[in-house]
């Protein structure tokens, strides 16, 4: 029965149902992610921190795995949370689902525990399989990556199967694409090599292949969806949309990808190519700009879910500087040979991870406050909006905060370390005590303090935005009769 | 094949980088404004923010030494962002053709999709 104002689970479908828990771990490693992050930029102004007990390399490396994990989670949320909505159908395999969510959980909790309490010792095959694998951004044990793969396939399974039996709708033939590649290419970082060269080349594959390809068009089709639900853009916009990102990013990303080969050993024609798609990388993300802008304009920002399309929105801005400006900064090998692995990159990552990630998880998990409360109204005159308007804004300064904050870093690292002092021990120390670094280094604090309280507030806001309202809001009117409106073929036998 | 950038012009570098893709919006920005609304003098302010966007192209290629093959990606940088919105305009326009002139009522949504919930506001 649906009732407005408090959370009832009775008030969403069983995918929805599903990625609630998602969304559910994903604040809480989100949480994580930000506690870790703070202990590891105390650790650059305070060396002796912690020392012994929680070291840097293992609070950096919970830092960065909590992010792409919690990204992971608020992703595969998203698609359970459209996924009967968009196929006009129940999920099917539901209930395997169910039992892959509490595998990969248990696994990433017992990863996580590994990763605090059991990182010493020498590095061999054993602790390759049960420990540590090494690879930056993905260090998570050989048992856990095989783990994660079988779940994507369960997951894989539940999407496709669910959209043919159903509709398959643009959205939904983008989202089974993209999961193929996206399973795919993580094996691509499960295979061991002794060759630093060869090792960083497949690396890469997923690094920047998830990234800039298959995260970029997962999050392009549940824009799609996104601006659907809260402005009521029509489907045959949207889709006209996605399936143009979806071709440049593609078709810039793959290629673009040799703008991480220019250092690791790889023939030159990597420099043209790489340049030269690298160049057209943005090219997406201006359009998405001037897409966000212009739906925007149309409906006048009308809107059924205001915290909702104001963290959209964040997205596509964000997606732009962050990926596009501050990735085409310091992209092409000229400027590449200076700023690789400084604070530069460290700038580049926290902007475009936040824009063009964690924003559009954050509107999901509004998506979904709105609708496990009965489709409660979240439009203008909300008890209480001050909280997520804060936490809009505290988030948002503490990360801009931190990135420029890094940017200065370095800038400052590049000049004196690699290009006066050519890379050498002596150049690398000189930058790190330079005092432009070490104020930027207390800057990025202060904007981590401000970032960690916009997290706070944004937990509050999410346990209780909606409580008490009495008001529904609008329902569009594809969401109960999608082939009146969409146009698109209707559903298959069920 | 590639000469590092000098030391002097590291900011130069920089800047023109994010300059092209901030100019490469605002063009594309002025020119669906100008289009949306009908005011052709906007048009001049986008063709202006595209010299902004060559200019910083010129100066980026100037800042990171680019000869050889790294000249045919400036130009193909600069002829397909000229091109770019021309095409996403006529797209824009084969998108939207059916909508109804107007504002969506409040809830954002057209008035062909969107109904009212009991007790709704």
């Amino acid at each position: 029965m649906s009732t407005v104002g408090v959370i009832n689970l009775d008030n969403l479908n069983g995918g929805q149902r599903l990625a609630v828990k998602y969304f559910t771990v994903a604040v809480v490693l989100f949480a994580a992610q930000i506690l870790f992050g703070m202990l590891a930029g105390l650790q650059y102004l305070y060396p002796d921190l912690l020392r012994g007990v929680l070291d840097f390399n293992v609070n950096r490396m919970v830092h960065i795995n909590a992010m792409v994990v919690w990204m992971l989670y608020g992703f595969i949320g998203a698609i359970y949370w459209l996924l009967e909505d968009e196929s006009g159908t129940e999920v099917v395999g539901l209930r395997l689902g169910e039992i892959g969510f509490y595998i990969l959980t248990a696994a990433v909790t017992v990863v996580v525990l590994v990763f605090l309490l059991v990182q010493w010792g020498p590095g061999t095959d054993t602790t390759l399989w049960f420990i540590n694998e090494g690879r930056e951004y993905i260090e998570a044990p050989r048992w856990a990556d095989i783990g994660i793969v079988a779940v994507l396939l369960v997951f894989f399974y539940n999407v496709a199967a669910t959209f043919m039996k159903g509709r398959f709708t643009g959205i939904g033939g983008v989202i089974v694409l993209d999961l193929v590649a996206l399973a795919g290419l993580y094996l691509a970082g499960m295979f061991y090599t002794t060759n630093i060269s060869l090792d960083q080349y497949w690396w890469w594959w997923v690094i920047h292949l998830w990234v800039e390809a298959t995260w970029e068009v997962l999050v392009g089709a549940i824009m799609a969806y996104g601006l659907m639900r809260t402005l009521g853009v029509r489907r045959k916009i949207v889709t006209t949309w996605l399936y143009i990102e979806v071709a440049l990013m593609f078709g810039a990303g793959i290629l673009g990808l040799g703008h991480h080969y220019f250092w690791i050993g790889t023939p030159q024609y990597w420099f043209g190519i790489g340049g030269l798609f690298s160049a057209l990388e943005p090219v997406p993300l201006v359009a998405m700009v001037v897409h966000a802008v212009y739906d925007s304009g149309v409906h006048k920002m009308k809107n059924s879910n205001h915290p909702a399309l104001a963290w959209l929105i964040a997205h596509a801005f964000g997606n732009f500087f962050g990926a596009g400006v501050w990735g085409f900064m310091h992209t092409l090998p000229q400027i590449n040979l200076y700023t690789h692995g400084t604070q530069w990159s460290a700038s580049h990552g926290h902007l475009a991870f936040f824009g063009a990630y964690a924003t559009i998880n954050i509107a999901f998990f509004y998506f979904a406050i709105q609708k496990a409360r009965g489709n409660v109204w979240m439009s203008g005159g909300m008890p209480g909006d001050w909280r997520w308007k804060w936490s809009l804004a505290l988030l948002n300064i503490g990360v801009w905060g931190m990135t420029i904050a890094m940017l200065v870093a370095g800038y400052d690292q590049s000049q004196i370390e690699r290009a006066i002092n050519g890379s050498s021990w002596m150049g690398y120390f000189a930058a790190q005590s330079n005092v432009w670094f070490v104020q930027a280094m207390n800057w990025r604090m202060v904007f981590g303090w401000i970032t960690a309280a916009g997290t706070v507030l944004l937990i509050w806001d999410l346990m209780a935005l909606g409580r008490g309202e009495t008001r529904k809001a609008p329902v569009y009117l594809d969401e109960i009769e999608p082939d009146r409106v969409s146009g698109e073929p209707a559903p298959g036998p069920a | 094949m590639i000469e590092p950038v000098h030391l002097d012009n590291f900011f130069i570098a920089f800047f023109s980088g994010a300059m092209v893709v901030m100019a490469g919006a605002l063009y594309a920005l002025l020119f669906a404004f100008s289009r949306v609304h009908g005011l052709p003098r906007l048009m001049i302010a986008a063709y202006g923010a595209y010299g902004l966007l060559a200019a910083a192209v010129l100066t980026l290629a100037y800042a990171l030494n680019l000869d050889g093959l790294w000249q045919a990606v400036v130009l193909a940088m600069l002829v397909g962002y000229l091109l770019a919105p021309h095409g996403i305009w006529h797209l824009c326009e084969g998108t939207h053709e059916h909508q109804p002139d107007g504002a969506a009522p409040a809830g954002g949504a057209t008035p062909d999709n969107v109904i009212r919930q009991p007790g709704g506001n």
